[in-house]
């Protein structure tokens, strides 16, 4: 609220160019405009589309490498470096290699994400499987489970709702890769659409793109926190 | 006859930088069935890894740990274990906690029910069995965790100061439930505990360990006959028993403090 009454101050006040910060009530008109005449409902549909799909590709082969690794040594020493290395990695300096290799289709956007996302995801799934209390392990071992049931039964169930947690994360940074990916080299999507207006000094339409990707970020953290307290009820146990 | 016999184990702690430590000296044991030994001790004395070793958690230096005739090598059903902490599966029920062996050993759904809820029963959970661990008490996990450890039927139930971390009445009433469990199943129990009262009032016969580096000070026979009420507590037999014990527990408890010092 004291950000929109700020905003409104400075603009409606004067003491802000119109060139360089619209007011509020110019956003909200333009934001219509385009989504009414401009066909930014697509804009939108194309970058949710591309970070879900993005996410869930690397989410698909991450989930089971870091569970891996945090569940068996051998495993991790064998990844861990290479992982380590690789998520210092800017994934947004990949974007320049990535057009050249794959083109500014679809594909580019995709691997951006995945390259932003994987390698966090592998990382912080492993050392949340790694850190399984002992004690209840070694529990589950005194009640016959073998190796192979001790991440299924042991392992995933314990770590689910911080894996969970880490999901929604990322899923975060995934986003901001995402308009990045499209600042550079694309032909719709928001990231496209706030590029565009930059070159008509449109300032409107850039904080409305802004808002909605704010917005649907935070609609996405809602559904998981909502789905975490759905699935993982005694998670939430003792912590009040 | 003797269901487990501990055969000449120690284990040495190896540590970088230091020299490696003796924890238990090698130390024999034969446990018959149906006994109840409570093994009492100062911390640190090597009581724990004593029953580490025989759960197959941990693993000895040098000797051998057999159970029915045959080697011990790493845990398994037949020996299940009661923790000090609270070792409830946080994500399952109090009656998906007590199938959790019994799913593992791939037992029809119907039949795991049926013995979780027997169980539930003994130990007095009726009501609570769809409870998260998180809902219960102290003493509702533990014996949540003795009644998952029993249901799996193993050859003998290892106990490694399971009430200490529960307040003194609860203490005393899981003592007597406990009791008289083993009173009706008669199942072999090895039970931790550095608690003389405990000991003495529960076990059928006491074994003392020595400071570190633990070993065997003495084995006795506790002769008070079964079912025994907690009134025995109070009587002349009981208390000079009890002295008995807290004169030989406490040369150790000086022993290990001068070792630390």
């Amino acid at each position: 609220m004291l950000f929109f009454a700020v905003w409104a101050v400075a603009t409606f006040g004067g003491y802000v160019s119109k060139t360089f910060l619209a007011d509020p009530i110019t956003m909200v008109k333009s934001g219509y405009t385009l989504i009414t005449e401009m066909g930014f409902l697509k804009d939108i549909g194309m970058t949710v589309w591309r970070v879900v799909g993005g996410f869930l590709i690397a989410a698909a082969i991450a989930l089971p490498l870091g569970v891996a690794m945090g569940a068996y040594k051998p495993i991790e020493a064998f990844f861990e470096p290479f992982v380590s290395f690789s998520r210092y990695l800017p994934a947004s300096a990949f974007i320049p290699l990535l057009i050249l290799w794959v083109g500014i289709g679809e594909e580019q956007k995709l691997a951006v994400i995945f390259i932003g996302s994987f390698f966090q995801l592998v990382l912080m799934i492993a050392v949340v499987v790694g850190n399984t209390r002992r004690d209840l392990v070694e529990a589950a071992y005194t009640l016959g489970a073998s190796d192979a049931s001790l991440v299924k039964r042991v392992l995933i169930p314990s770590a689910a709702p911080e894996i969970a947690e880490i999901l929604r994360m990322v899923l975060g940074w995934a986003w901001t890769y995402v308009i990045v990916a499209e600042l550079i080299g694309a032909s719709s999507g928001i990231g496209y659409m706030i590029t565009n207006s930059q070159a008509l000094l449109a300032t409107d339409q850039i904080i409305f793109g802004i808002i909605v990707i704010g917005v649907i970020g935070l609609v996405s953290d809602l559904l998981f926190k909502f789905a975490n307290q759905r699935f993982f009820p005694w998670a939430a146990l003792g912590k009040a | 006859m003797s269901i487990l016999s501990i055969r000449g184990v120690s284990r040495t702690f190896e540590a970088k930088h230091r020299a490696p430590t003796l924890a238990l000296e090698s130390t024999n044991l034969e446990v018959a069935e149906n006994d109840f030994i409570t093994i009492l001790g100062p911390s640190g004395c090597g009581k724990s890894t004593l029953l580490r070793i025989v759960a197959g958690l941990d693993r000895q230096t040098s000797g051998d740990v057999l159970l029915d005739g045959k080697v011990i090598d790493g845990p398994g059903a037949d020996r299940g274990m009661v923790f000090q902490s609270y070792t409830l599966f946080p994500w399952l029920t109090v009656l998906e906690n007590i199938c959790f062996g019994l799913r593992e050993r791939g037992l029809p759904r119907e039949e795991q029910l049926t013995i979780a809820h027997s169980f539930v029963k003994k130990v007095g959970l009726v009501g609570f069995e769809s409870h998260f661990p998180k809902q219960l008490s102290g003493g509702m996990q533990q014996r949540t965790a003795l009644a998952r450890a029993l249901a799996n039927n193993p050859r003998m139930l290892l106990m490694d100061e399971p009430f200490g971390a529960l307040d003194h009445q609860t203490r005393e009433l899981m003592q007597e439930h406990l009791l008289s469990i083993w009173e009706a199943e008669r199942k072999t129990i090895l039970f931790v505990t550095h608690d003389i009262d405990e000991a003495v009032f529960m076990g059928s016969r006491v074994v003392v360990m020595s400071a570190r580096p633990g070993r065997i000070k003495l084995d006795r026979e506790i002769p008070f006959a079964h079912p025994r009420h907690y009134s025995i507590k109070t009587t002349a037999d009981f208390a000079a028993l009890k002295g008995e014990l807290t004169e030989q527990v406490r040369a150790e408890v000086i022993a290990s403090q001068a070792l630390v010092a």
